[in-house]
């Protein structure tokens, strides 16, 4: 059954989707019964979940309810943490990223991340831009240099580095370092990126400005994005799911979820009864 | 009084205490060491003193080193008639009196009450020569070529001295250089005839190559010993007469002096830049005299040598190692086992290591890489005796545990963030490593190496053992083929300083320099460290770590 265009579904987000039987070639990333374990503990439960390409999806829920973990599943950042174990399925175009021949390094590269805290590395702003390019062995300068300035014009903050590109990155301000690494990400072209709070360590007025720029990102990545800022989640995404207790309790469209929502314990937490 | 205790002030009294006395006992100890050590370079005043004992009635001349007070009832008991002498105490001084072919001692205790009157003449001189230490006496007259001048002597006697310094030099040039290359040459042209006939390769053909070649370096040889044979000759051609304190006329061939002073005749400034002149000549001379007298340049020159050969080994150890440990190595028991058993090999006394590097580095792998690589010069040892890269390996052993520690320290300060942004770049674990942990964690390893530098320079004992001599004919370095020769034997300021101190057959002459070569010694490591803590900060700048 189709209900959008693909052409159409993948540029706008006024039109609704029908998550659960989302298209193939509408989705970018397939969750399946995915279960995850820190050492005893359960720390998500049985997620599905179909993630559609090109649009900004938002994981929103109270603190500790799994959001987080869910999110670096699907770059398979929780492998570093020695006790974790993952049972299920994360489906990129169709074959399950926790399969044993996968590349994590190449994974990652299609699968990008931008932290809660901003962390440039102690390089210039130029060589941090061109990190991931050179780690590919990318020599060529024109190229990087091509690289650099796209991607901080994509990232918004080309016009306030583009005179100091071989400054370190230190002396940046917390939003710029955010957005810095946001370009960082993009560099290299990854199909996802992954936000993982990247507002909550900034001033009011850097968090507009990384929200436009989100807006600004769909239409090249698909986005996924943690919040715990529910004007936020509200604001930026298309897609919305509740997360409690490491379960996932509502996905659907962010309109739907945050006006007519469709369990109780979803109204319970965005009319702020708990959370 | 309880409000006072209540207030922390007694806390802060007792810590600012504590603090207060490390530092009055280092300033204390840096103090003494650098007066005792830099003030022995003065030119002091050479007095002529008239003593009268027993009715016996002469002269001595000497530079006063020290003066004591003692017991009169000692001396008394040591047979000593001192008359109607009956105070409690004696003074008596500590002269240095030189000369010493001439007289028992060198240094001489004598009895303030036997003085019958102190001079100090202003046309005494001082000449430091390369053998038997320093004469003292008048200058009498001075033989040019068989020809006695009695006018200006002095001029005359600079004009000559200097002739026969520069000649001397030359001479030196000459075997240090051409000839003693010569000399390297046909040792390895021997050594390799001799590896020719071990393989059995050795033919006709061969043989008589390496004796034309001997004959020509023979030839040039002997061209060379002619011209050595000849600038000695020349500089032994003029002489000084000199009145010592016994009123004999001692003749003394200039070739032996290195340099004469008239103390007693010279201006502050003129002190001021013999000081220096001497302080320059210690530090760039080679030692002469069983190491009591000349400079101590060759120790210096080991001791920063072998420090920076074992900081270029037991950088790499120490950070790979510590890297393992920290990153890859599993986090469990066995880990913190090795861990613990690495922070206690600091705790090793340090002859222990000199015993096993001995044992293994010497013995072992030195005798093993004889057999395989140098069984042309057996039975003589290359490397399958102490030397200087062994050395370097043994303290690199003794300070490895310090750069593991302070390298682990460093790595796990760096927040878990920025490594997760690189490998959320697709980075993998290594190239995260290599390109942003190891650079974020280079100041902690600086710091590593300081103290290991800090720990091996001052160490001694280990040493011994391993590759530290008394007197090296040649340094480590030099211009012969492959220049680096980790094989020789080497000197050290601190073997220096217990060499000198205790070994020495002129105790009272060898204390000065122990204090002069201690203070050397602690100016190096300072220097080592202080040229270390300057990369270290400018990494630290480079690397600062977010604030916010």
């Amino acid at each position: 059954m189709i209900t959008v265009a693909p052409e159409v579904s993948n540029s706008t987000s006024g039109l609704k989707l029908d998550l659960e039987n989302l298209m193939p070639e509408q989705t970018a990333l397939e969750i399946k019964n995915l279960d995850l374990f820190y050492g005893d503990k359960q720390a998500l439960s049985n997620v599905n979940m179909k993630i559609p390409k090109g649009q900004v999806t938002a994981f929103i829920g109270p603190s500790g309810c799994g959001k987080s973990t869910l999110l670096r599943c699907i770059n398979r950042m929780n492998d570093l943490v020695d006790i974790c174990r993952i049972e299920g399925e994360i489906q990129l175009h169709g074959e399950n990223i926790y399969d044993k021949q996968v590349d994590v390094a190449a994974l990652r590269r299609k699968v990008g991340m931008v932290f809660q805290r901003p962390n440039p590395f102690p390089k210039s702003i130029y060589e941090n831009v061109v990190y991931g390019l050179r780690l590919q062995g990318v020599k060529e300068k024109r190229h990087l240099d091509e690289v650099v300035e796209k991607s901080l014009r994509s990232a918004a903050i080309w016009d306030e580095v583009k005179d100091r590109l071989h400054d370190s990155a230190f002396g940046l301000s917390g939003g710029q370092q955010q957005r810095l690494v946001i370009a960082r990400s993009i560099a290299i072209e990854p199909e996802v990126l992954l936000l993982d709070e990247p507002t909550s360590a900034l001033d009011p007025i850097s968090t507009l400005v990384i929200e436009e720029l989100i807006g600004d990102l769909k239409d090249k990545f698909t986005v996924v994005i943690v919040t715990h800022n529910m004007q936020q989640a509200a604001r930026v995404s298309d897609q919305t799911a509740f997360m409690y207790m490491g379960e996932l309790i509502e996905y659907s469209d962010t309109n739907t979820l945050f006006t007519t929502p469709a369990k109780k314990k979803t109204e319970d937490y965005i009319t702020g009864r708990y959370g | 009084m309880n409000s006072w205790f209540k207030s922390g002030s007694p806390w802060i009294w007792l810590t600012g205490g504590a603090v207060s006395i490390s530092l009055i006992s280092v300033i204390g100890l840096l103090a003494l060491i650098a007066w005792r050590g830099l003030s022995f370079f003065w030119p002091s005043e050479v007095v002529q003193l008239e003593i009268e004992k027993a009715g016996v009635k002469s002269a001595v001349i000497g530079e006063i080193y020290d003066r004591e007070q003692v017991p009169t009832s000692r001396i008394l008991a040591t047979g000593v008639d001192l008359g109607d002498y009956n105070e409690e105490f004696i003074e008596r001084l500590l002269l240095k009196t030189g000369n010493r072919e001439y007289v028992d001692l060198d240094f001489r205790w004598i009895l303030t009450t036997d003085i019958k009157s102190q001079s100090a003449p202003k046309d005494m001189a001082v000449f430091e020569r390369s053998k038997n230490g320093n004469f003292y006496g008048y200058v009498e007259k001075v033989i040019e070529n068989g020809q006695e001048h009695t006018s200006d002597k002095v001029q005359k006697l600079e004009a000559l001295v200097e002739r026969a310094v520069s000649l001397n030099d030359e001479a030196l040039d000459l075997q240090n250089g051409p000839i003693g290359h010569i000399n390297y040459a046909l040792e390895r042209a021997r050594l390799k005839q001799r590896a020719y006939e071990l393989d059995g390769e050795l033919t006709q053909e061969r043989i008589q190559e390496y004796e034309q070649f001997k004959v020509e370096q023979k030839a040039k040889y002997d061209v060379l010993e002619a011209e050595l044979f000849k600038l000695r000759g020349e500089a032994k051609r003029d002489q000084v007469i000199v009145k010592d304190m016994r009123g004999e006329m001692v003749t003394i061939p200039l070739y032996q002096v290195l340099d004469f002073t008239f103390p007693n005749n010279m201006s502050f400034l003129a002190k001021l830049g013999q000081y220096f002149v001497q302080l320059g000549k210690f530090v760039s001379d080679d030692p002469r005299e069983a190491n009591t007298e000349g400079g101590v340049f060759p120790a210096i020159f080991g001791t920063v040598f072998m420090v920076m050969l074992m900081a270029v080994i037991v950088t790499p150890f120490g950070v790979v190692a510590a890297i393992y440990l920290h990153e890859y190595a599993a986090k469990n028991a066995a880990t913190k086992m090795i861990r613990i058993a690495v922070i206690n090999l600091a705790g090793v006394p340090s002859i222990v290591y000199g015993v096993f590097g001995l044992g293994f580095f010497v013995y072992m792998l030195g005798g093993s890489l004889d057999q395989l690589f140098y069984p042309e010069a057996l039975p003589g040892p290359t490397f399958g005796t102490p030397g200087v890269m062994w050395s370097a390996l043994t303290l690199a052993i003794l300070t490895l545990p310090v750069v593991i520690v302070s390298t682990e320290e460093g790595l796990s300060r760096i927040p878990s963030s920025i490594r997760q942004g690189s490998l959320a770049l697709g980075a993998t674990k290594f190239e995260t490593l290599w390109r942003i942990i190891v650079p974020m964690a280079s100041p902690a390893i600086m710091t590593g190496l300081i103290l290991a530098v800090a720990r091996a320079a001052g160490e001694v004992a280990p040493l011994m053992l391993v590759g530290v001599v008394k007197m090296a004919p040649t340094l480590p370095l030099d211009g012969n083929f492959p220049f680096m020769h980790l094989d020789r034997k080497f000197m050290h300021l601190g073997f220096h300083i217990y060499d000198v101190g205790f070994q020495s057959p002129n105790v009272e002459a060898a204390r000065p320099l122990v204090y002069a070569t201690a203070f050397l010694l602690v100016s190096v490591i300072i220097a080592l460290n202080i040229t270390a803590i300057g990369v270290r900060n400018h990494l630290r700048e480079k690397f600062k770590v977010l604030e916010h």
